[in-house]
């Protein structure tokens, strides 16, 4: 055969393994989750944008990540129940964990199984990438939609990273699409992507998100330390929030940031760092630790300041690598411990509100009472 | 996929180019040998030195051995084996009974070997075949390989020296055929594996049967644990047929040719034929070194069926020290005992049962009392099993399913798909034969079985009988 012919042929043999490769992962998503056989089908499908900013998509669904008719991640609402709503960002969305595994559902159940009974809902309203600052804009909806009695706040603090750098990170070009662009369209790319990073050593993936650091930091300033006023915007966004949430008598809880990392760094949590910095590149690893510290700080002055009720999940939970699936985002059993430690947390309020409104409600079925059910339907989701 | 699995696809080629370089055939067999030692030791540093030892160990007692046939010297060679697989394989399921005393510590750090139970069988046969004459002179380097080799150490099929030392010595390069060859049986392997993935996990999410065997078994329907048991039988069937096809394509890219570990057995119409049929590779080896010797010790009838009986139940505990594989083991000794006092009866009765209606009677019950014995391969624990067992023998349970019929329909279609695959592969094999498949029709079948078994596989917890 000659040489051309053979090298046409080896070109065929490869555009039609792509092509059916293609055709296989499509027709996966298809059967598997219902996914559109055509178009582009990634996270970005949970998710539409309106006035108010992101939000998610009603009983949108992509992979195992399943969102209910008003878009919050989890089952339907019930009624008679006490709602706690939670805020955050995808720590608390849940990226890692099984199905039903998220620290909110985990949460529901630690608390009605103490209450013996299906008496709270705890409703997962955070999703990936939440701000604090989209949070305040999404507080009305939220409690339109929810009537919560009380917000979880788990905020994520690397979205304060780049808030004084955000000038300078490079703006999306939206000239026409590149053949790179077209290249990471097709679905097996992200399946092989995703197979190589569960497949190559440790050591190469750092070896690679370091190259990766060093090209993306290349035009940017890299800062040592989170600046002070980024903090102080922090602070600022997390008071506005526990404002926002009060204003519609929503009784806020504020827990501390956990991660992967102990008190001592090992050296086995550099990777970890790295793989973080992959994402903030403008950030020195040590500056993830520092920004930790302070933050958290500021969370727990912020909870003393505001007497807001504080659990100390940074604290209490242990930074040991069957909890975290990364750098800051819980496995199954993270979500366990995180769920259970919230739970012990909120058993003091959220079960006086349980018995002082059983004995609202028992009052009310008495023929001496004059009150009437509606009483305590503010705070009691029922719709 | 694992970085292992990464390390194979890097590791594997190269070798394949490096053994077609050089010429003699010591050189290939130290290629080979450094290429499975460093395969082996991706899977624990520690498991490798184990090998190391009982591949020299095999290979002095082999050498005595030939220097004089003594039984002495042969139970020594055995008793040596058996220790070092005890220890690591049984003495860490004793942990329930010891964990009063001061072994407890030690024996909770014991880590299973992989491959352990696969290679410490071949040492054993070549322990046998030497006792009985077998002339069979490897060298140190040959024996290390025999050992070693990378696509049986892990998990079978258990080879026999005297079929892969000829190959080793020879010094022929693979050709394009044998590549072809084992590139087809790598891609069935991939499907198969594949299939089985799809019935442990469904094709949603919790839907499939690992999901439903967590599920509390007391409120199974017989309905349920019937399919419970058949779906697991073709899961299992296909993880692991699946798996020799990939070893056995493996292998043969290289020019090596393994012998077959499975035949079809679900087309088996009697217990005997099954086991001729599933994972042969040992069962051959329990007929050839343990029953066959057991049965010669006495003609008498009762003593060949309790041969058989307790040939099975090592067959049992050869995968795991556990009460339910004893029973499996042993449900399959009785099963093989009652076939062969029916087969007496007809022959004493002289009753013919012949024809198309009688070898699917056959057939269907012998492929029903085959799913039946999975239920203690699989269960989790002695409950588990007794509690489907239960449901299986109530009658008034089949009236409910509680098992998504999801589930039941996957199980239905996989195995009749497959039944009747391999039925219409049978009336149809040689009329096909010389039909040359275009390479670009290849390609699109390929890139189904690598997507099948490689992109759709990956989140999966790898071959079942890597834990044996």
């Amino acid at each position: 055969m000659k040489p051309m012919l053979i090298a046409l042929r080896s070109i065929l043999c490869l555009a039609i393994m792509v092509a059916v490769l293609e055709i296989c992962a499509r027709l996966d998503d298809t059967l598997s989750y219902g996914a559109p056989f055509w178009g582009a089908y990634n996270d970005e499908s949970l998710y539409t944008t309106d006035a108010i900013g992101k939000w998610g998509k009603p009983n949108a669904r992509y992979e195992r990540w399943q969102l209910n008719s008003l878009g919050y991640r989890g089952p339907e609402l019930r009624t008679g129940t006490i709602r706690i709503v939670c805020f955050g960002a995808s720590e608390t969305f849940g990226l890692y964990e099984a199905p039903d595994e998220e620290y909110p559902r985990q949460l529901e159940r630690d608390l009605n199984r103490l209450a013996n009974g299906p008496h709270f809902q705890v409703v997962n309203a955070a999703y990936a990438g939440e701000t604090l600052t989209a949070a305040i804009r999404h507080v009305p909806r939220v409690v339109s939609q929810v009537y919560p009695s009380y917000a979880l706040i788990y905020p994520s603090l690397a979205e304060y990273i780049s808030i004084a750098t955000r000038s300078s990170r490079p703006i999306p070009s939206n000239s026409a699409a590149t053949w790179a662009d077209w290249v990471g369209r097709l679905r097996i790319v992200s399946r092989l992507h995703n197979l190589l990073k569960r497949a190559l050593p440790r050591a190469v993936q750092t070896k690679l998100q370091e190259l990766q650091i060093k090209r993306d930091s290349a035009n940017i300033p890299v800062i040592e330390r989170v600046p002070q006023e980024n903090v102080e915007r922090f602070r600022e966004d997390l008071t506005a929030l526990i404002g926002a949430l009060r204003n519609y008598e929503v009784e806020p809880v504020l827990v501390t940031h956990a991660t992967a990392f102990g008190p001592n760094l090992s050296p086995g949590d550099r990777p970890l760092l790295t793989a973080w910095r992959k994402f903030y590149p403008m950030l020195k690893e040590d500056g993830f630790i520092d920004m930790e510290h302070r933050m958290n700080d500021v969370i727990r002055e912020t909870a003393v300041r505001e007497g807001v009720l504080l659990i100390d999940a940074a604290d209490e939970i242990p930074p040991r690598p069957e909890y975290f699936a990364d750098f800051v985002h819980f496995t199954t059993a993270g979500a366990g411990v995180m769920a259970a430690k919230l739970a012990d947390g909120l058993r003091p309020i959220v079960f006086f509100r349980l018995q002082r409104e059983t004995s609202v409600t028992s009052a009310d079925r008495s023929p001496t009472s004059k009150g009437g059910a509606s009483d305590v339907q503010p705070a009691v989701g029922n719709r | 996929m694992s970085s292992q699995a990464l390390l194979y696809i890097i590791v594997i080629p190269m070798t394949w180019l490096a053994i077609r370089w050089f010429r003699t055939a010591r050189t290939r067999q130290t290629i080979l040998l450094l290429t499975s030692y460093l395969l082996y030791a991706s899977w624990g540093l520690s498991f490798l030195g184990l090998l190391v030892i009982s591949s020299i160990m095999n290979y002095f007692f082999g050498r005595l051995l030939r220097a004089r046939q003594s039984a002495s010297r042969l139970w020594l060679g055995i008793l040596s084996n058996l220790m070092l697989l005890g220890a690591f394989k049984y003495v860490p399921e004793l942990q329930p009974l010891l964990s009063h005393t001061q072994l407890a510590p030690a024996i909770a750090h014991v880590v299973l070997p992989i491959g352990i139970s696969f290679w410490t069988f071949q040492a054993l046969s070549y322990l046998f075949d030497t006792f009985g004459g077998g002339e069979l002179e490897p060298s140190l380097l040959e024996f290390l390989l025999y050992m070693t080799f990378w696509p049986t150490v892990l998990s079978g099929p258990i080879c026999r020296l005297s079929s892969l030392l000829p190959q080793f010595r020879s010094t022929e390069n693979s050709s394009l055929k044998d590549a072809a060859r084992g590139i087809d049986r790598i891609c069935v392997g991939l499907f198969m594996v594949s299939l089985g993935e799809i019935l442990a996990n469904g094709l949603h999410l919790n839907d499939g049967l690992d999901h439903a065997f967590q599920i509390s078994p007391s409120n199974f329907s017989g309905a349920d644990v019937w399919c419970l048991a058949f779906g697991y039988g073709f899961e299992l069937f296909f993880n692991f047929a699946g798996y020799s096809h990939i070893v056995i394509g493996s292998a043969r890219i290289f020019g090596f040719e393994l012998a077959e570990n499975f035949a079809a057995p679900y087309l088996s119409s009697t217990p005997s034929e099954f086991w001729t049929r599933w994972h042969m590779s040992l069962s051959f080896w329990i007929r050839d070194y343990l029953f066959l010797p057991l049965a010669m010790v006495n003609r008498s009838k009762l003593w060949r069926n309790g041969a058989l009986v307790i040939s099975m139940l090592i067959f049992g505990l050869w995968h795991r020290g556990t009460v339910l594989l004893a029973l499996w083991g042993t449900y399959h000794g009785v099963l093989l005992v009652l076939h062969r006092q029916w087969q007496e009866l007809k022959r004493h009765l002289r009753w013919n049962f012949r024809g198309h209606v009688a070898s699917l009677i056959s057939w269907f019950a012998t492929i029903v009392s085959i799913c039946l014995g999975w239920i203690f391969f699989r269960s989790d624990g002695l409950a588990q099993a007794l509690s489907l067992l239960r449901s299986l023998a109530e009658l008034s349970t089949y009236s409910t399913v509680t098992l998504p019929h999801s589930l039941y329909r996957l199980i239905v279609v996989v195995a009749f798909g497959y039944l009747a695959t391999m039925g219409i592969g049978r009336l149809i094999s040689g009329r096909f034969q010389n039909v040359r498949i275009p390479l670009e029709v290849r390609f699109v079948l390929y890139s189904i079985a690598i997507y099948l078994g490689i992109l759709h596989s990956a989140q999966t917890q790898g071959f079942a009988y890597f834990q044996f």
